[in-house]
């Protein structure tokens, strides 16, 4: 086959020079391009080709002949310095002659664009992650898949054996290393106990990780059992001082660590997060038969650093055909994968991950919400400036007849969004620095992350803004683009064109539903949260304090604190009432075995809260000293199928090995959080189960009584904290999820508000200015200011009353499958919830339209008439 | 206003000159590459000409439909009035300096 030139370089060249004459320049290419191939390779021939087709794009002689062919001097399609200068200006020209629009503009704009910026600063920052780690293209983690029957789930951990087979039978390892991160104890030291978390691991992990040691040698440090490396943060939290090597740390559950190095804090981008490392060999040898070494693992972690040529796919083969000594039989399988040290903050959800994760799923929610935020500001631009094109059309008529092309034209309103976009950029920054503490607060692993302006992430703004520029302005600079300038310089253009009239009605319709959607749902959270709190749990919550008994012996406890005055009664508890408690199995019959909650109380605790009977009696002090007997609630009888709360005294269970009688029967009380139905619950006796102490006092002075119960604390207990707290308090605190989420709905819900108002008004102000001839004849001929005002507000109450048609089902079927998901004892969504909000979004829309009607009705039709 | 000519631009002329009726953009830079045994780039060789065609030295002109470069044709290239001055002009000035110059024509110094 006959060679022929790259078509590519052909096309693009002919593009670039568009209607400048280069037949002769094209012919010339190719003859080169034949007389090449006679004697170079045609790969060669056409590389030549390509290098003197960019040649000649970049010389004088393409330049000169484009302008030559252009209709004016300054029409071409390159790129021209004096022209974008002009661009700007007029762009800063319009911008300052229509203020009330600009400012409508940036203030949308800036809004829409301040949740971007913290999803992106969020994201630039969470890619950064490990960065630090100079072997972070070679560092792998071992993740497994385990199922046990039909339950399946991906772990973060790995078996320790593992790493021992790799470390036999896969050479392309350079280092295999393992970590344990259940290090978690206190540290006595002369001004009390503070806590100490860090990780057990290897000697290697030093050649693995980057982290500089300041002082001490690391890896002996690693080797030696009860040494550790410790963070110089640590250091200073222990000792005020970094000199410590050779010190020694004594653990409140027994034992000393001796400090064998020191090094600098490990960035705050980190996924391992620790004040200290410890050595492996300190931890305990796993007590485990070698087959359940296979299937049991928390807190381990296995690394590998991979020379430098092997894949990651030479390790996913290993793993692949990786013998585990687990029986065929067995109901547990497991399987094993590599993770790269880039995914593990943001990549798949794996249960019992180390460090803080960002899931992908969150992050597409979050991205998500952005946008919806976002596309409605850059919407309004867009339909603010296609409805005001009257104004701007003879300009473009000028430009039009002087020589101007549509891609000029085009480019010109592309600028000028964009220098919009670069101002609301400076307000979107400031309201970003407004909320991001508070955005940060929220977050689960706050503490993980920095969202501070950096280069980066100035760049990324820019960038960002330049981006959102282009959306919002497409549709306007294609549009003023494709302007006839004949109609436009007779004023002929039709700004109202009917289909997209439509599609702006469409848009302005979904940007109300969302707001309304936003109200809404902003009234029934607030409404479940506050049912929340009001809730009757089935006993007492108010004037009840729980203390943490901690290492206090419960009669010692009792002795001295009932000597005060206000407190009433004590009673002692396992846990704490409503919210939650550990299961155990019942055993009655053969085979039927029941999962119950359960807790350990006194004889003071039932009277105390207040729980009501319905049969039987209360625990006697004899069963305190042995147990033998348990009260159970409505449920408990319900589910063994006994009608009458009589009939369930005097049976008994095996429960824990032992036949217990049922002692009495308590009305059903939530003794879970609200998120869950109450289920089979027993009250049971053992005094060493004791955790807390539940005083049930009277006291108007809150403040003189915590002071006086510390002061009896002290006395009992010299290195723990007096930790009591009001029960109704603790159980508030619980539905403090509620508060965070009424804070983010409420937020964007301003937002999105916000920016649906902002483009109402712009449209408002839009139609007021063309209209003010209409209503002046209108008023000639005898319309009232209430006619004008209804003419005027009419269509943009159908459009409100359009979203909130469309809105409230669509909400209201959201809702009513979230609220239970949030909690099983739920609120249901009444009309009340639905009128509401609709008089809210209507009294804003009407609030923000108002002064502009009322402005427009008002004109003395003498003053507008007069000059035509 | 006094035109001068960069010695490139020199080289261009002369050798459209010598090249005649045959003058066209391959012609002209194969001619200065296997004369001057140097590599031109073909983005400098059109800006070069581009120029004088300004500067009013060099006219040109399409030539018709050819077989061997996909049909375009090409566009010839002639030396004009002024152009031939210029070259000339040129010339004198370097005769003068030559013959008043030092340098011997000899290069075995």
């Amino acid at each position: 086959m006959k060679q022929q030139p790259p078509k590519l370089a052909r096309r693009f060249f002919d593009w670039y020079c568009g209607q400048a004459k280069v037949e002769d320049l094209v012919g010339d290419l190719d003859e080169w391009f034949y007389q090449n191939l006679k004697t170079k390779s045609p790969a060669k021939a056409k590389i030549i080709y390509w290098r003197q087709t960019l040649l000649l794009i970049f010389s004088y002689a393409i330049k000169r002949r484009k302008q030559k062919a252009a209709p004016s001097s300054y029409s071409s399609t390159s790129f021209s310095l004096d022209m974008l200068r002009n661009y700007i200006k007029v762009a800063i020209r319009n911008l300052y002659q229509y203020r009330y629009f600009s400012i409508l503009n940036v203030l949308g704009l800036a809004v829409g664009m301040s949740v971007s910026l913290l999803f992106i600063s969020l994201i630039s920052y969470v890619s950064t992650y490990d960065s630090f780690q100079v072997n972070k293209d070679n560092i792998y983690t071992i993740v497994t898949s385990r199922t046990e029957g039909f339950e399946a789930a991906e772990y973060a951990t790995a078996p320790i054996v593992l790493a021992d087979k790799l470390r036999e039978s896969f050479p392309d390892a350079r280092e295999v290393v393992r970590i344990h991160s259940g290090f978690n104890e206190e540290v006595i030291m002369d001004n009390g106990i503070l806590p100490l978390q860090g990780y057990y691991a290897e000697p290697n992990f030093l050649n693995v990780f980057t982290y500089i040691i300041t002082a001490g040698n690391g890896e002996s440090a690693l080797s030696k059992p009860n040494t550790i490396i410790i963070t110089e943060s640590a250091a200073i939290k222990f000792f005020n001082t970094t000199d410590v090597v050779g010190k020694m740390l004594e653990l409140d559950q027994g034992g000393l660590l001796e400090i064998g190095a020191v090094m600098k804090d490990h960035p705050v981008n980190s996924h391992l997060k620790f004040e200290i490392l410890i050595s492996y060999s300190t931890l305990p040898e796993s007590q485990l038969s070698l087959t359940d070494q296979w299937t049991n693992y928390r807190n381990q972690y296995v690394y590998v650093l991979l020379s430098e040529t092997t894949k990651q796919s030479i390790l996913q083969k290993y793993l692949d055909h990786i013998k585990t000594p687990i029986d065929n039989r067995s109901p547990i399988k497991v399987s094993f994968n590599s993770q790269s040290l880039d995914d593990i903050t943001m990549g798949p959800d794996y249960r019992n991950a180390i460090g803080p994760k960002w899931e992908a799923s969150g992050m597409i929610v979050f991205a998500i919400i952005s946008i919806l935020i976002l596309l409605p500001a850059c919407f309004n631009y867009t339909n603010i400036s296609i409805a005001r094109a009257l104004k701007r059309s003879k300009e473009i008529g000028l430009r039009k007849t002087m020589g101007c092309v549509n891609s000029q034209i085009f480019f010109q309103f592309i600028t000028e969004t964009v220098v919009i976009a670069m101002v609301s950029l400076l307000g979107a920054l400031l309201l970003f620095v407004l909320i991001r503490s508070e955005f940060q607060s929220m977050m689960v692993a706050s503490a993980s992350i920095d969202l501070s302006l950096t280069w980066r992430t100035v760049v990324l703004f820019m960038l960002f803004a330049l981006g959102t520029g282009l959306v919002a302005g497409i549709f306007p600079a294609l549009y003023f683009s494709r302007l006839n300038p004949i109609l436009a310089l007779k004023n002929k253009i039709n700004a109202r064109g009917t289909s997209g009239m439509r599609v702006r009605k469409v848009l302005t319709v979904f940007q109300f539903a969302l707001s309304f959607g936003f109200i809404l749902s902003l009234i029934v959270f607030n409404r479940q949260y506050q049912y929340s709190l009001n809730f009757d749990f089935g006993f007492q919550k108010k004037n009840i304090i729980d203390v943490p008994l901690q290492d206090v012996d419960a009669l010692v406890f009792k002795g001295e604190f009932s000597k005060l005055a206000e407190v009433q009664s004590i009673s002692f508890s396992s846990g704490l009432m409503g919210l939650g408690s550990p299961t155990t199995w019942i055993h009655s019959g053969e085979s039927d075995s029941t999962e119950v909650s359960q807790q350990f109380i006194d004889t003071q605790y039932i009277s105390n809260f207040g729980f009501q009977f319905l049969a039987g009696q209360n625990f006697s002090g004899e069963s305190q000293q042995r147990e033998r007997h348990i009260i159970v609630n409505e449920e408990f009888i319900k589910h063994y199928n006994l009608q009458n709360p009589i009939d369930a005294i005097g049976q008994t269970f095996n429960i824990d090995g032992q036949e217990l009688e049922v002692i009495g029967v308590l009305k059903n009380f939530h003794f879970a959080p609200l998120r869950y139905p109450i289920k089979e619950f027993i009250f049971r006796t053992n005094p060493s189960a004791y955790q807390y102490a539940n005083l049930h006092v009277t006291t108007s002075d809150v403040f003189g009584l915590f002071t006086n119960m510390e002061t009896i604390w002290k006395s009992l207990s010299t290195i723990k904290k007096f930790e009591g707290k009001f029960f109704e308090d603790e159980i508030n605190e619980s539905y403090l999820t509620y508060q965070v989420l009424l804070k983010i709905v409420g937020f964007l819900g301003l937002l999105a508000i916000t920016i649906s108002l902002l483009g109402m008004l712009g449209m408002v102000v839009y139609t007021s200015e063309t209209k003010t001839k209409e209503v002046s004849i209108r008023k000639v001929m005898g319309a009232n200011v209430y006619n004008l005002a209804l003419l005027l507000t009419k269509d943009y109450l159908k459009l409100l009353v359009w979203a909130i048609l469309i809105s409230a089902p669509i909400t209201v079927f959201i809702l009513s499958k979230m609220l239970p998901q949030l909690q099983y004892y739920s609120v249901n969504i009444s009309a009340w919830d639905v009128a509401i909000s609709t008089i809210v979004l209507l009294a804003l829309g009407i609030l923000t339209i108002a002064s502009q009607i009322y402005k427009t009705a008002m004109t003395n039709p003498a003053d507008t008439l007069k000059g035509e | 206003m006094k035109v001068y000519l960069g010695e490139f631009e020199e080289l261009v002329l002369l050798t459209i000159a010598t090249l005649g009726q045959e003058a066209y953009g391959v012609s002209i830079q194969q001619d200065i590459e296997s004369r001057c045994n140097r590599k031109i780039s073909i983005g400098a060789l059109h800006s070069t000409i581009t120029r004088l065609e300004e500067k009013e030295f060099l006219k040109s002109w399409l030539g018709g439909a050819t077989q061997e470069r996909g049909g375009r044709s090409k566009r010839f290239y002639e030396i004009t009035r002024a152009g031939k001055k210029t070259v000339a002009e040129s010339k004198s000035l370097r005769d003068e300096l030559w013959s008043l110059s030092k340098v011997t024509l000899s290069t075995n110094e």
